[in-house]
């Protein structure tokens, strides 16, 4: 987030003073540099060595059909799973808010409580219930509304409910920053002169909101691109992202080339969409949480 | 009127009932967990056709779970007590220094929060295999603590920003050297940023699995890498025990942050 924006606040005169007070990052420079910055560059330096020197890699990964495929199913699923949370995101957080202030905190916490919970244990939960004889098929067919079970488990619906739900905790707390920030009298005044709660609604609410909602669906759709455990757990073979597609080439075809390629696309959109946030986001989503 | 809870008058009904399905959603993994842990069926039966204690002790008599346990534990300390020190060599560096190029390097400290973790476990495994780091205790730490200093700085750097510099100053004119001040003085004042620091280095240490793939052997596991081992062969009870322990161990954490929060506002 402090990529970019804050460069400019040092005002230049300071800059020309005797510079002091380095030496204490010199140890931790150190360490980034040699366990951070030299590794990811020998890895995407592979990406145009290996097998030999050129962009071969590069080509193979936009010109075959089944990465072009993994690439595609990375960005429709990281679309879907960012406007699902952000539309069940809103409501919630709007809730937990404007709710009595011992409900709120009682609902906040359970939202703290999903995120906290070790990740393996969320994607084992949710394998366990998305299973063709599990508890939500199960309940469905009681109930009478399907007759043979849903292909939850293994399938694209799988993946989303799963991303879902381990994005959701980041919206609400994107979210709580801005919706404290809202002044009541502002919808006072709304009402006052007529408008209508859905008027409100739609010119006071979500434009004031929007910062917050934008910052909190980036962070999402950034997060879900790289994401490996859940799809890989909850996804069948057709919905491989691309952070699975990494993972397989470097575990079983040892095709270091290719994963230095993919990984160099999936770091290339993440640092662009956070320098998008970093310049255009940030200065609201910051001031106000 | 759209932030007054009472008068929200037919949008109440439809928030309340999204609220509601959303709170469901968000918990009724967490009871599924518990639930199957003391489920009397091997296959997972919901509802249990009974209750069992069995897998509880399955796994606590277990010696691989607590292997793996104990070492995501000693990971977990180590890489808190690097990530807290570093944390603070850079924090003075940040917060104290004046030097060009200082908001770069801050941006520079932060960047491994952003990067994708497959990304950085795959470059991190390429690179030790070279340096015969791979599947030692070693790498772990090294790997483990790039994704958690840069927690670490943000806690400590904030909290040296809110602590007056001038307490630094007086204390040197006393005749403390510059560290002898920082450490005695500057230390004690900053100690809920080194709590959350620890706290949030512990934690991802504690919750890593991607980076951790790579960076485990067969004999060499965290707790995440073997439960992911485990539910990638079978959908056995002992994941659900794990887990549920491991639900229980964060909702005492919680609390336990709670109080300090309390006691510190006091």
């Amino acid at each position: 987030m402090t990529l970019t924006g804050t460069v400019q606040t040092v005002p230049p005169e300071k800059r020309r003073r005797r510079s002091r007070g380095f030496a204490p990052a010199v140890p931790v420079l150190t360490f980034l540099l040699l366990c951070f910055t030299l590794p990811v560059l020998a890895l995407l330096l592979r990406s145009v060595m290996e097998p030999h020197l050129g962009l071969q890699n590069y080509a193979a990964l936009l010109a075959t059909s089944t990465y072009a495929n993994v690439l595609e199913n990375t960005f429709v699923i990281s679309f879907i799973v960012t406007a699902i949370t952000t539309l069940i995101g809103l409501p919630l957080a709007w809730f937990i808010a404007v709710a009595p202030s011992r409900v709120g905190r009682f609902m906040f916490g359970i939202v703290i409580l999903s995120m906290w919970t070790n990740l393996l244990a969320r994607t084992y939960a949710w394998m366990v219930l998305l299973q063709d004889n599990g508890p939500i098929n199960n309940f469905l067919i009681w109930t009478g509304i399907i007759q043979n079970p849903l292909p939850l488990y293994g399938s694209m619906a799988g993946v989303v409910i799963g991303m879902v739900y381990i994005m959701l905790p980041f919206m609400v707390i994107s979210l709580r920053g801005p919706l404290a920030s809202l002044d009541p009298s502002m919808f006072q005044a709304a009402s006052l002169c007529g408008a209508s709660r859905l008027q409100s609604f739609t010119r006071i609410f979500l434009p004031l909101l929007l910062p917050g909602l934008a910052a909190g669906g980036l962070i999402i759709f950034v997060m879900s691109l790289g994401y490996y455990i859940t799809p890989s757990l909850l996804g069948g073979a057709q919905d491989m992202m691309l952070a699975e597609l990494i993972a397989q080439q470097v575990q079983t075809l040892l095709n270091w080339g290719l994963a230095g390629a993919a990984s160099f696309v999936l770091l290339v959109v993440t640092l662009t969409l956070y320098a998008v946030q970093a310049r255009y986001l940030a200065p609201h989503g910051l001031k106000r949480s | 009127m759209l932030l007054d809870f009472s008068q929200l008058g037919w949008w109440r009904i439809a928030l309340c009932a999204v609220a509601g399905v959303a709170v469901v959603f968000l918990l009724a993994p967490l009871c599924l967990l518990i639930a199957l842990s003391f489920d009397s069926s091997q296959w997972l039966q919901f509802p249990p056709p009974g209750w069992t204690l069995q897998w509880y002790r399955e796994v606590l008599a277990d010696p691989n779970w607590l292997n793996s346990f104990l070492t995501s534990v000693e990971l977990g300390i180590v890489v808190t007590l690097a990530s807290v020190f570093l944390g603070l060599l850079a924090g003075f560096a940040l917060a104290r220094g004046n030097f060009p190029g200082r908001e770069m390097l801050r941006g520079f400290f932060l960047t491994p929060m952003i990067m994708p973790s497959i990304v950085l476990g795959i470059a991190l495994y390429a690179t030790f295999l070279r340096l015969h780091l791979a599947g030692t205790f070693l790498g772990f730490v090294l790997a483990h603590l790039v994704l958690a200093l840069p927690f670490s700085i943000v806690a400590i750097t904030s909290a040296l920003e809110q602590t007056d510099k001038s307490l630094e100053d007086a204390a040197m004119l006393c005749g403390a050297s510059l560290w002898e001040a920082r450490v005695r003085v500057i230390l004690p004042a900053i100690r809920h940023g080194i709590f959350s620091a620890a706290i949030f280095s512990f934690l991802t240490s504690w919750d890593e699995v991607v980076v951790a793939i790579f960076m485990a052997s067969p004999g060499l596991q965290t707790l995440p890498v073997r439960m992911l081992g485990e539910v990638r062969q079978n959908l056995s009870p002992d994941i659900a025990v794990v887990s549920s322990l491991l639900v229980l161990g964060t909702i005492l954490l919680m609390g336990l942050t709670a109080l300090f929060n309390k006691d510190s506002k006091r």
